[in-house]
């Protein structure tokens, strides 16, 4: 994954880029908005880390630009303050997601390995299929082999957040947004019950655990190596 | 108290006021019965000398001139109040000592006239008296005169403003002895404000404004202030327990990562990841406190009043619900939720739906198994009451206003994790949206309930 990261902090940036060479991942660093710009513009990132308040243009203003040029290269915003009205700007200005520093680096991790992989426009599946486990999004039905399982609506949105993120890490942060659109965190282990309700319905009995708990980073759903 | 500051005070000035304008109604007052009585007086002469005059001039009439003069030359040596003058048409005085050649330097032959008379009092004291005559042509071509002093209506009015000036002086001396202590008294109970509000000032948070024994709009306003005294106390305990509240909240976790990084060095190396886990864990509770702390400010500020939209209590209430009904019944615990039809307000969704989640939060977190949580919405007349409500161990009364601060925890609660904000937070989402927030005894357990006054659609 090559990741542009925009920021003009530059202990945050460099703890950053320290975090993602240790995964493997490439990156280039930028200091100041129009810098940024010019970076991204000039392509070849699977995902921008922009971080809101920048020197000379701001990441809205960037992301914005992008857009208007036709980049649709996933963006994530790193905001100061949790303010809805930051994350909603950054939603409407044409950002992907975004992360309220500070962060634990697997959060973002997480989130920046499903950007890097979101599917581009078009081609929305109508089924998504995990070793034996297929779900129908139009029929909204879930079969694990043969056998047909019965699952509550939130259930449903959880599962197929798994499955769409199929192997990579979906913290309880982003399970909250995604299937809840909690955009706070309720002490009550709301996305832990639902996931032992899900891993009961889905896995119990099976020889193949698919649902797997990542302790200190979330849930992910794959088929075990 | 200096004397000077008496006269510069408002009670004074108004009774100055008040005294001028009484002083120059009264003065009006006083000319217009001056003139008027004045003028009687001035009519009754008038009429008297007419009167004289027609007598004598019947007397001219049927006896001749001679006989008028001799009258004349009777009634002017008598004790009578009129003076006369007969003169020829020549202008030779026949008679009476009043000659109008003389007095007002000009012939008068007929009409009225008013002139000063020098010296005409034998004992010289009153050097000029006002006379009022009448002169009038006889048919022979002589004129008669008939005067009389002036000085009779004269006194009337004198007598009129002497009075007034006399009611007057006493209306002032009162006016002013009473503006004075008027003054003085206001000027007290100013005085006594003054250094209730200085000793507050000087930190003496406990102190209130005297009201004084009269009820009046002094006390009304000492009354006011005290009321912005009490909520300007409660928010500085508030304040004062909020940082005591931080320090101990913080201090605890941040001594426990800094014991636990301490360790490092000296532990194991299969122990040092659980050591490094145990103390992010520590100072991410921090970072939540700190966040909670922000959202609460931020949500205080109001900002997102910008974004309001017509929401639906019912939908979020049921999205709620059904989120934490798992969690609730692995505790054995029941969350229902009933609501009436059409229960919306205008409002932020996302903060309502943290509201009503911090409210059901708390409701599990303090409550034992097989408790029943219950969120209800009503509509009442002109608005609507939103209440989540358990059957718990409940809030002991002296608390219950209590739990919406910040930092307020119970003291059965302080083993149970939670930063203390939660309840803040629902109280301040509250505020935003104008509902009104109050905790009740559930009989048992808790009730938090909302009240809307104005119901929106």
């Amino acid at each position: 994954m090559k990741v542009l990261i925009v920021e003009d902090d530059s202990e945050a940036a460099a703890s950053l880029a320290s975090g993602l060479a240790e995964r493997g991942h490439e990156f280039s660093v930028c200091a100041t908005g129009p810098d940024g710009l010019a970076a991204a513009l000039a392509g070849g990132f699977d995902v921008l880390v922009l971080d809101r308040m920048l020197p000379g243009l701001d990441g809205l203003a960037i992301v914005k630009t992008l857009r208007n040029r036709g980049v649709t290269t996933p963006a994530l915003f790193l905001t100061n303050i949790s303010g809805i009205d930051d994350r909603v700007d950054g939603l409407e200005a044409g950002g992907d997601d975004y992360l309220v520093k500070p962060f634990a680096f697997v959060e973002l991790m997480a989130r920046l390995n499903v950007l890097a992989r979101r599917p581009r426009a078009g081609g929305e599946p109508t089924e998504l299929v995990v070793a034996d486990l297929e779900m129908n999004l139009i029929r909204r039905t879930v079969k694990r082999g043969n056998t047909l399982i019965d699952l509550q609506p939130r259930e449903f949105q959880l599962l197929e957040c798994l499955m769409r993120a199929e192997g990579r890490v979906l913290t309880r942060t982003m399970l909250l947004e995604q299937v809840w659109s909690f955009h706070f965190d309720p002490h009550t282990n709301i996305v832990e019950t639902h996931i032992s309700r899900l891993r009961s319905k889905v896995d119990r009995g099976q020889p193949m655990q698919l649902i797997q708990t990542l302790r200190g980073a979330g849930y992910s759903l794959r088929a075990p190596v | 108290m200096p004397r000077f500051r008496l006269v510069r005070t408002g009670s004074f000035r108004l009774a100055v006021a008040y005294l001028g304008l009484f002083t120059l109604s009264a003065l009006i007052l006083g000319a217009v019965i001056f003139v008027a009585v004045r003028r009687e007086a001035m009519g009754d002469i008038d009429e008297r000398i007419r009167e004289e005059t027609f007598s004598l001039t019947r007397e001219f009439a049927e006896h001749g001139r001679d006989r008028l003069a001799a009258i004349i030359g009777d009634r002017n040596a008598g004790a009578g109040a009129f003076a006369y003058g007969l003169t020829d048409p020549s202008g030779v005085r026949l008679a009476g000592d009043l000659n109008l050649q003389e007095a007002i330097g000009a012939p008068l032959t007929s009409g009225w006239a008013s002139f000063s008379e020098p010296d005409r009092d034998e004992l010289g004291e009153r050097a000029r008296d006002i006379i009022r005559a009448l002169a009038t042509r006889l048919s022979d071509g002589s004129t008669l005169i008939v005067g009389d002093e002036w000085d009779s209506g004269d006194r009337a009015g004198r007598q009129v403003l002497a009075a007034f000036a006399w009611a007057l002086a006493g209306t002032l001396a009162f006016g002013v002895a009473g503006g004075f202590m008027l003054s003085l008294h206001a000027l007290r109970r100013i005085d006594a404000i003054s250094a209730a509000a200085r000793a507050i000032v000087a930190g003496d948070w406990r102190r209130r404004l005297p009201l004084g024994r009269a009820d009046d709009e002094l006390a009304d306003l000492a009354r006011t202030f005290n009321g912005l005294f009490d909520r300007i106390e409660q928010l500085l305990l508030a304040n004062k327990h909020a940082g005591e509240a931080i320090a101990h909240d913080l201090r605890k976790p941040l001594a426990g990562a800094l014991r636990r990084l301490d360790s490092l060095d000296r532990a194991r190396a299969d122990e040092r990841e659980g050591i490094v886990a145990a103390a992010k864990a520590d100072i991410h509770g921090v970072l939540d406190t700190f966040n909670a702390l922000l959202r609460i400010s931020q949500i205080e500020a109001g900002a997102r009043r910008a974004s309001f939209r017509p929401v639906s209590i019912a939908a979020v209430a049921r999205d709620v619900v059904e989120a934490f009904a798992p969690a609730a019944e692995d505790e054995r615990k029941v969350i229902t939720s009933v609501f009436d039809d059409d229960f919306d307000l205008v409002g932020d969704r996302e903060l309502l739906t943290q509201m009503l989640a911090n409210c059901i939060d708390n409701a599990l977190r303090h409550t034992p198994p097989g408790t029943q949580i219950r969120i209800e919405g009503r509509r009442r007349d002109g608005g609507g009451a939103l209440s989540v409500a358990d059957d718990g161990p409940g809030v002991p009364a002296a608390e219950r206003e209590r739990i919406f601060q910040r930092f307020h925890r119970l003291d059965t609660a302080r083993g149970t994790p939670g930063t203390g904000l939660g309840l803040s937070l629902v109280a301040a989402v509250a505020e935003l949206h104008g509902l009104n927030i109050r905790a009740f005894d559930n009989r048992p357990g808790l009730r938090i309930e909302f009240t809307m006054s104005k119901s929106y659609s």
